[in-house]
């Protein structure tokens, strides 16, 4: 009798066991066949109060056959572009699930482009959706296109498997601009509020007969007034913008010292940099100092690069290259555009916290009037010799 | 019917009471004859059980041609007449009985109250082999056998000190098979030796075929699937758990011996982690480790990120698999039992195959759960992937009683994934750690060192660190007589005359 109290017991307890696991009922099972995976995303303006969402879709095309055993995973690879419009993105979204058999999975998204016109009208409640979806991931990179989204995402790239790859790979380079959703969350909550996207353009195709057998690549910078674009700098200026920002990591400067014919290039091999705000008697002043060291990759002169003498020179002239390089960017930004996309504002908030408590609502008058100074070092590390 | 009784004078009686016990025994012989031609005596032997041709030469001869003196005992007989050394008096229906069945013949005689049973037993042996289930490259080929004296004389070639005791208990009212408890006096505890004997003493069951009966009785835990008490057919692995201060337990019939206490750690190691270098040795266990893991969760894991948590996988893998998963009609978990259920059929078939028709499995197998499958459109091809790298890692356990209760446990986890997802993995982690770590074996806690935590001993659990550096015994067996070897044996090159 007892033993036999003891055994229900156990058997009411297993099954209970045995409920937790099977009453889930796999709720939130999704098997891969039915999920559509979305690797890029672009927003296009659509008319006045709405917008359209466009979406690259990975179809997974064969598979389970022998031929596609051989072929080891590479082979075909297809994809397409959907979209549809909504007042939102989540609205939007919802129409377009509409037009999906399956379910639109954001899981690996690593790409989004906002089209110049919707980016000029701001882009803060799309960047809300982005940041807020569950499945979205935060280390997506953000592009802002000339032509529409929708057209630069049915490009047929040559050389990779679609467009979002070429554009992360674009992007991992660091040649130009290069910011996730969280960076540009980021800068949108910071000090000034000011943001800069990479701006990307279709580069002509090499075949006329093919328009769609190309890629879009980075030219420059699209320089935002807190969410809304107000212009755009290009790749040279970039560049400069990336020194103050501290996000240079391959460069080559080319040099031509005095009295002497050819150039010297060398590439950069690490480079930081630093803003040290000061604020003396009223007058807000920033002073960049950054430290890169170098190696020679060309030297067409008939200067020995192992002369020390040589060297120091030769370091002068790259640091002088490099702040014209800076000045010529900050100038174009600071004065003309007006927008703080170096980073100003947070570094006078971290230096002067009282100050800036107090000023913060004039830094709109304030920013353009900072004196900036440039302490720029640079260290020749390897002349690369001759074999 | 066995008698206890002590033999009586009456040969004749005796004769009666013995021929009653062999009733419709036809293979034991009662062989009649007289010494010197005037004293009867019966020769009774089991036909086949002993060395006839010995006994009739050593034994019959002698007898039969003896000249009867004024002194006629066994004592005499035993001193004058049998060039035989293994000999014993017996003096109870029993003894006679126990000795007959083990096979040595005994004399009886008129007018004695004593027999004599001569030691010419003959077993069927076979020869000492490389043992089959857990074979080294470098490290002694032997193996035990199903004979327990050869078994004894193995381990007594490798540890030849007088402190290796060795106590006889039978067990099993029918089979009565001879089980030998074995350890060094001094190195293992006193207090486990007496448990092992209690637990081994508590036994009764008609018959013991295999160690693995014995090891039934005795586990602590029964309901749990975890092998808590080891078994080895190599001599080397057994000696070292004896220097180690384990108790081992030998039966008669079975090359395999079982040793306790046992922790996990020692399931996952081979007895060439010792042989090959330290730092090979290592690296091993590491691996093993790596595999262990591999082995009872891959498939779960597979199936949980597939079916819950796609964003995990980089999405050119996502891709690929996506792509050969197109056409597969079952979900992911369904496609993962059906793998991992017809892999283990194979294996299992693959054991159980004469040898002469092997071959054909490994082939059907290949077919079964390979290509085949995949261009059917039943599996996809990273599900065959997981299946082998699956199968692979659980071969690296080497023990195979480890092997196969990870091999059981995958299945429940795989439940679990494909309901849960990576939170069910996490739970089926969770309830094997807390039920491992509630087992012991002996007394002893299963995940010792681990947990509890004995730094000092991790040195042969998580590493494999060098012989001179494992100075003390693990603690759970002995607490006395810890040392191993002295301090200082680090080797290090001559430094030269000064």
């Amino acid at each position: 009798m007892k033993l036999q109290s003891i055994i229900k017991k156990y058997l009411l307890l297993l099954f209970l066991v045995f409920s937790v696991v099977f009453l889930s009922g796999c709720w939130d099972r999704n098997e891969v066949n039915d999920l559509a995976l979305i690797m890029a995303a672009g927003f296009d303006k659509k008319s006045d109060n709405t917008i359209e969402l466009s979406v690259l879709l990975y179809i997974p095309k064969g598979g389970g056959n022998q031929q596609d055993m051989n072929s080891a995973g590479g082979g075909g690879y297809e994809t397409m572009v959907r979209s549809a419009a909504g007042i939102t993105v989540a609205d939007a979204m919802a129409r377009l699930q509409e037009k999906l058999p399956r379910q639109i999975f954001w899981g690996h998204t690593d790409i989004f482009l906002f089209n110049e016109k919707l980016a000029k009208e701001g882009i803060f409640e799309h960047v809300d959706f982005i940041m807020r979806h569950p499945q979205l991931r935060e280390r997506a990179q953000i592009f802002v296109s000339k032509q529409p989204a929708k057209e630069v995402l049915s490009l047929m790239p040559p050389l990779e498997r679609d467009l979002s790859e070429v554009l992360r790979e674009l992007g991992e380079h660091e040649i130009g601009m290069s910011i996730t959703t969280k960076e540009l969350a980021q800068m949108l909550i910071s000090d000034s509020g000011d943001c800069a996207l990479p701006w990307i353009q279709i580069l002509p195709p090499d075949d006329k007969n093919k328009p769609k057998r190309t890629i879009a690549y980075i030219t420059g910078t699209a320089v935002f007034k807190k969410d809304k674009m107000i212009g755009k700098i290009d790749d040279m200026l970039t560049r400069g913008i990336l020194w103050i920002r501290d996000e240079i990591r391959l460069a080559v400067v080319t040099v031509k010292l005095p009295q002497t014919k050819g150039y010297i290039s060398v590439n950069l091999s690490q480079a930081h940099s630093k803003l040290v705000p000061t604020i003396e008697n009223g007058k807000w002043k920033i002073t960049l100092k950054s430290e890169t060291y170098s190696d020679i990759v060309q030297n067409s002169t008939h200067l020995n690069v192992s002369d020390p003498a040589v060297v120091k020179s030769l370091e002068r002239q790259i640091e002088q290259v490099i702040n014209n390089r800076i000045e010529l960017a900050r100038k174009k930004v600071q004065k003309e555009m007006k927008a703080d996309i170096l980073g100003f504002a947070d570094a006078f908030h971290r230096y002067y916290p009282k100050v800036w408590n107090k000023e913060k609502k004039r830094w709109e008058e304030i920013f353009p009037d900072v004196e900036v100074k440039y302490e720029t070092k640079c260290k020749i590390r390897r002349q690369g010799l001759h074999s | 019917m066995i008698k206890k009784d002590s033999l009586s004078i009456d040969l004749a009686e005796n004769i009666k009471v013995l021929e009653s016990i062999y009733a419709d025994c036809s293979d034991v012989i009662f062989r009649h004859f007289s010494i010197g031609n005037r004293i009867k005596a019966i020769l009774i032997y089991i036909e086949g059980m002993s060395d006839m041709e010995e006994m009739d030469k050593n034994v019959l001869t002698p007898l039969m041609l003896r000249e009867i003196g004024r002194q006629f005992d066994i004592q005499t007989i035993l001193e004058k007449n049998l060039a035989v050394s293994a000999v014993k008096e017996v003096s109870t229906f029993k003894d006679v009985t126990n000795e007959v069945s083990s096979g040595n013949p005994v004399v009886l005689i008129n007018h004695q109250s004593q027999g004599v049973s001569v030691g010419f037993a003959k077993s069927e042996k076979r020869s000492i082999q490389e043992p089959t289930s857990e074979s080294v490259v470098r490290g002694p080929r032997d193996g035990f056998i199903e004979t327990l004296s050869t078994n004894i004389v193995l381990l007594r070639q490798k540890i030849k000190s007088t402190d290796l005791k060795t106590k006889s208990i039978q067990i099993g009212r029918y089979s009565q098979t001879k089980v030998v408890i074995m350890y060094i006096e001094g190195l293992a505890d006193h207090a486990l030796i007496q448990e092992v004997e209690n637990r081994l003493n508590r036994i009764d069951i008609d018959g013991v075929l295999e160690s693995g009966y014995i090891e039934e009785f005795i586990k602590d835990h029964p309901y749990s699937p975890f092998p808590q008490i080891l078994n080895t057919e190599r001599p080397d692995v057994t000696a070292a758990s004896l220097l180690e201060g384990n108790v081992v337990i030998l039966t008669d019939g079975t090359p395999f011996v079982l040793i306790a206490p046992t922790t996990f750690y020692s399931l996952l190691q081979s007895a060439e982690d010792y042989y090959g270098g330290f730092i090979i040795g290592t690296f091993l266990r590491w691996l093993r480790y790596a595999f262990l893991l591999v082995a009872l969760l891959l498939p779960s894991v597979y199936v949980a990120i597939l079916t819950y948590h796609q964003e995990m996988v980089p999405t050119s893998l996502l891709i690929s698999v996506a792509k050969s998963r197109e056409q597969i009609p079952f979900p992911a978990l369904v496609e993962a039992l059906l793998m991992e259920g017809s892999f283990e059929a194979l294996r299992e078939a693959g054991i159980r195959l004469p040898k002469n028709i092997g071959s054909a499995i490994s082939i059907v197998g290949a077919l079964v759960i390979g290509q085949a499958a995949v261009s059917a459109g039943l599996v996809s091809a990273p599900m065959v992937m997981v299946v082998a790298i699956t199968g692979i890692a659980s071969f690296m356990i080497p023990r195979y009683s480890a092997a196969i209760t990870l091999r059981i446990l995958r299945f429940p986890i795989m439940f679990l994934a494909g309901t849960l997802g990576l939170v069910g993995i996490m739970l089926g982690i969770l309830t094997i750690i807390v039920h491992m770590c509630t087992i012991r074996s002996f007394g002893v806690p299963y995940l010792q060192p681990l947990a509890p935590i004995r730094n000092t001993e991790l040195k042969d659990s998580i590493i494999r660190a060098p012989w001179w550096s494992l100075k003390n015994r693990p603690h759970w067996t002995s607490d006395y007589n810890k040392v191993r070897q002295p301090n200082g044996q680090k080797p290090s090159p001559s430094k030269g005359k000064e």
